[in-house]
């Protein structure tokens, strides 16, 4: 059996003295894609700070490809393949976009190669290139970040909150494109806050709240559960 | 391209800026014959000055949009870089290398050099820091770095640097055209041109900029942005070597001062043209700037009464530039960073208790009533008293800053241009005499031009507030205060006299100071009590803010202003009439307003006691001397008088790195617990102590290793140390540890 490609073994994290992520545990086979799913606060995002080398542990290890890397840089990371679209928009907004586009090159293909995939999937994107990118709508914005995920062929992609304030069909259109990268092999963890939108995506999702995973399952049971997180049920006496 | 589209209200702007230069022109009009060849030598020797601006400019430019901050030290960098060149070229007793080898030596390996250390010791550090802070550290490296190379290539002997080909070139007229300035010109182009390049074609040029607007986004592609911010930082550097070595033959002989001067507000003026950003247009710019002195000059001819005007053209520029630049973007969704400290506010008896304070140790000290029992510093003699009151003086001036920067957060490099105004008030009320009387009429007669500044300012912010501070400051400086209608060029004044007694003696004149001095600080620390104190500093937070709960931001920034012209003008007349004498050509040097503000930032700029803080080069010179006289300690002597009171007030402003606060503000902190009436303070580092061990107590069994003396803390800290530990300590683990 192959090495899961990312596994967090009880990682601790957080900002200054304060820790967020309170011993997490989690694994991504290759091929698997994966939901975090959680309320506000509940440590997402530093986990997916800590995967992507932003935030070092304070304690327990990061494993990426069955090696441990705790202590690599992002740069290090994003290069070896790792490529996170962080929150909000993930693009320069005083480049233009064909500078944006330039700026993927770093991950190792070649300009020409990123160029023409990144047009060729979101065509908008092609008639814009002049602009700079700031001045781009929301979605278009999200497009040019998705781009990066799309053309560079990366080996573990992490997308933090992607729905984050874009109207649902661009949302839709997004996870699109998110599935068709999953049907390539591709292996994938989505931090959302709401189960529907990464349910035809995903084919695991956990449950994060107060920095620990507290459940993992199908993505539909899952959704049931969150809700009542999210109300302020208990969720520990619905075990199975 | 972009049709440039002009509204009313610019064009006639164009239209009332060109009849301006019209009348001046056909007013000041020398009088020599145009000819074919005059005006070709103008334009070319116009082009060539205008492309050392140029480059320096672009330097800037290039540094501000690849690292984000805009470097004040640039001049500084190239004033280090051309006396280095000088050193390995022109010093006789030195290498004497060929030029080019000079110039490769300094451009590719010294200043880069220089670049990535400023990158990695200041810069850093600095990546957050407010943009106050930002601007401080790098105006601290400018004068740090002038003082540096005045003190390592000292003024003993003139010092000159050769043009290329030792000015050989060709003749046009009766003119020589040198070859050096061809080759500058065409330096310029192939700069800019490459610049242009490496940053819009290059994939390391797009990712410098990409530092700038998302550094952690830069990472997560795959860049390496430490890297890229000191391969910008270098680059930075290696361009004002250029444009200083290629400058320095224009001055005979080199000064740090004036070639920073030359480099420094041309550059400046050249970047506002081009926003900061446009590399095409800084580089018009530049050569505009070029053109206009080098025409100025040959055509125009201003008399007497207009002494400095030749250095003014861009000063003037730059005033009009920053004024006419489109209004900036508001910062949307950001909470700005300040550093204004989260201070308990000074009650009124503190501040008296330190007014009075003041007063009486200042007193005690000059009357050598006080000696530490170090040594006895003595009656102050008249230098000793000489050095006080200018100490007093300039810590009155600083006072002015505390409302309009500290409170209000309006960054204002022309102090000295205020004082400067309120000294000439005094004069032309009082006269000769020294009647302080006039004081109050002075101080409302100075409100105006605060309030004149205001209303230029009140769309600015930030950078732009500081560049149009700079342009005031240098239009006062160089144009208004010299001319002799103002001041005849060295003015006397008698001695001051209030309610008919006669200050005159500068003991006397000591104490006056001292008691004006404690009264301001106590005025302020009831003004920053009062509503107004409460209103400027919530416009400091936010003005959006500010304005949904009913402020009247631009009323308010008026009132800031025109209070702070106020201070500043009666600060000046004392200014004035300790001095004696006002020297209009050299005192109202811009160099001498950064000293003030930077010493004012590294105390702490919103605390009334930080202006004492200003007293410290006066002071360290008055004890070096003192020392001196005793001829002890020769050590102590260099410390205070040649390294302290040369390099401190650069030195405090980088210190600004590492102390974003201030020194007054982590003096007050530290030393607050001790006063018996301030609980607040006590409970605060409790607190913070607290934290300390919580933090270090968190960490125990996962990084930090359970030892037996952290279990022994914990139990101290738990207060269960008696019921649980063994007789005789723990035993297991390595060693014991005795109950």
């Amino acid at each position: 059996m192959t090495a899961p490609l990312l596994e967090l073994r009880g990682v601790r994290a957080g900002y200054g003295i304060i820790d967020v992520l309170h011993g997490v545990d989690l694994v991504l086979e290759p091929g698997q894609v994966v939901a975090l799913l959680g309320p506000n606060g509940a440590g997402k995002s530093t986990t997916l700070g800590v995967a992507s080398g932003q935030i070092q542990p304070s304690a327990g290890q990061l494993l990426i490809g069955g090696r441990e890397v705790n202590g690599a840089k992002p740069d290090a990371l994003a290069r070896a393949g790792v490529c996170l679209v962080p929150e909000g928009r993930g693009i320069f907004p005083n480049l233009t976009v064909s500078e944006n586009i330039r700026m993927m090159t770093f991950s190792g293909r070649s300009y020409i190669e990123v160029q023409d995939k990144a047009y060729a999937l979101f065509p908008r994107l092609g008639e814009r290139r002049r602009q700079l990118a700031g001045t781009l709508s929301g979605g278009e914005q999200q497009m040019l970040a998705m781009a990066r995920a799309m053309s560079t062929d990366p080996a573990l992609l992490m997308l933090d909150e992607l729905s984050m304030g874009l109207a649902p069909i661009i949302v839709e259109e997004l996870y699109g494109q998110v599935a068709e990268l999953a049907s390539g092999g591709l292996s994938i963890l989505i931090v959302e806050q709401f189960a529907q939108t990464v349910l035809g995506v995903a084919d695991t999702a956990a449950i994060m709240l107060h920095g620990r995973i507290t459940r993992t399952g199908p993505p539909n049971e899952i959704a049931e559960e969150l809700t009542a997180a999210y109300l302020g049920i208990d969720v520990g006496g619905h075990d199975k | 391209m972009t049709r440039v589209q002009l509204r009313p209200s610019q064009i006639a702007a164009l239209v009332g800026g060109v009849a301006f230069l019209g009348v001046l022109v056909w007013l000041n009009w020398a009088g020599n014959a145009v000819t074919r060849d005059g005006f070709l030598v103008a334009t070319i020797a116009g082009l060539s000055v205008g492309s050392l601006y140029a480059i320096s400019a672009t330097g800037m430019v290039v540094v501000y949009t690849t690292t984000g901050t805009f470097n004040f030290a640039h001049g500084g960098i190239g004033v280090f870089s051309a006396f280095f060149y000088w050193e390995l070229v022109e010093n006789a007793d030195g290498l004497e290398l060929p030029n080019w080898i000079g110039l490769l030596v300094v451009v590719l390996l010294i200043a880069p050099l220089i670049g990535i250390v400023l990158d990695v010791v200041l810069m850093r550090s600095l990546r957050n820091a407010p943009m106050v802070v930002q601007l401080m550290v790098t105006v601290g490296l400018m004068v740090f770095l002038l003082t540096l190379t005045g003190q390592l290539w000292q003024g003993d002997r003139p010092r000159t640097i050769q043009p290329f080909w030792r000015g050989s070139g060709f003749d046009i007229g009766d003119f020589r055209v040198t070859w050096h300035r061809f080759m500058v010109i065409a330096v310029a182009a192939l700069i800019a041109a490459l610049l242009r390049v490496l940053l819009f074609r290059t994939r390391i040029g797009v990712a410098m900029r990409a530092v700038v607007d998302n550094r952690e986004l830069t990472a997560l592609n795959g860049a390496r942005p430490g890297l890229l911010s000191s391969f910008a930082w270098a680059l930075g550097a290696s361009l004002a070597a250029i444009a200083g070595i290629l400058i320095a033959p224009e001055l005979n002989p080199l000064d740090p001062g004036n070639l920073n001067n030359l480099m420094l507000i041309a550059a400046i003026t050249a970047a506002a043209i081009g926003q900061l950003k446009n590399l095409p247009m800084t580089v018009l710019g530049g050569l505009l700037i070029g053109l206009l002195s080098q025409h100025q000059a040959r055509w125009l001819s201003f008399g007497s009464d207009w002494p400095f005007v030749r250095d003014a053209a861009a000063p003037v520029l730059l005033f009009i530039v920053v004024l006419a630049l489109p209004q900036s973007r508001l910062a949307v969704g950001r909470v700005s960073s300040n550093l204004r400290p989260i201070e308990r506010t000074t009650t009124w008896w503190e501040g008296a208790i330190g007014a009075v304070a003041l007063i009486l140790f200042g007193r005690w000290f000059a009357r050598g009533s006080l000696n530490f029992g170090v040594w006895d510093p003595g009656e102050w003699d008249q230098i000793a008293l000489n050095n006080g009151i200018a100490a007093l003086v300039l810590a009155m001036i600083g006072l002015s800053l505390i409302p309009l920067t500290g409170w209000a957060g309006q960054i204002n490099f022309a102090p000295l241009a205020f004082a400067g105004f309120g000294a000439f008030i005094f004069l032309k009320l009082a006269g000769e005499s020294g009647n302080l009387l006039w004081l109050p009429v002075v101080g409302l007669l100075c409100a105006p031009l605060g309030a004149l500044v205001a209303l230029f300012a009140a769309r600015l912010s930030g950078l732009y507030l500081a560049l149009l501070s700079l342009a005031f400051a240098l239009v006062m400086g160089k144009l208004v205060l010299p001319h002799p209608k103002i001041f005849p060029t060295i003015h006397r004044f008698e001695d001051p006299t209030l309610f008919g007694w006669a200050i005159d003696n500068r003991y006397d004149y000591f104490v006056t100071l001292l008691v004006f001095l404690g009264f301001g600080i106590f005025a302020l620390v009831l003004l920053r009590r009062s509503r107004y104190g409460r209103r400027w500093i919530a416009m400091q937070d936010s003005e959006a803010a500010a304005a949904t709960v009913g402020i009247n931001t631009m009323l308010t920034k008026v009132v800031v202003y025109a209070f702070s012209a106020t201070l500043a003008g009666m600060a000046g007349v004392f200014w004035a009439l300790s001095k004696g004498s006002v020297d209009s050509g050299r005192d109202f040097e811009v160099l001498a307003n950064f000293e003030i503000v930077l010493l004012m930032a590294a105390a702490g700029v919103a605390l009334p006691s930080a202006a004492l803080f200003l007293a410290f080069i006066p002071l360290t010179q008055a004890l070096g001397g003192r020392l001196d006289d005793g001829g002890s300690v020769p050590w102590l002597v260099w410390l205070l008088d040649d390294f302290l009171a040369k390099f401190g007030p650069g030195l405090l402003a980088i210190g600004m790195v590492v102390n974003q606060r201030g020194a007054i503000f982590e003096m007050g902190r530290g030393f607050a617990p001790i006063l018996p009436w301030r609980r607040d303070a006590r409970e605060e580092m409790a607190q913070e102590r607290a934290a300390k061990t919580t933090a270090e107590i968190g960490g125990l069994g996962l990084d930090l290793p359970f030892t037996n003396e952290t279990v022994l803390t914990l139990d101290t800290e738990l207060g269960i140390i008696d019921e649980v530990t063994p007789s005789g300590g723990y035993t297991h683990g390595v060693g014991t540890v005795p109950r």
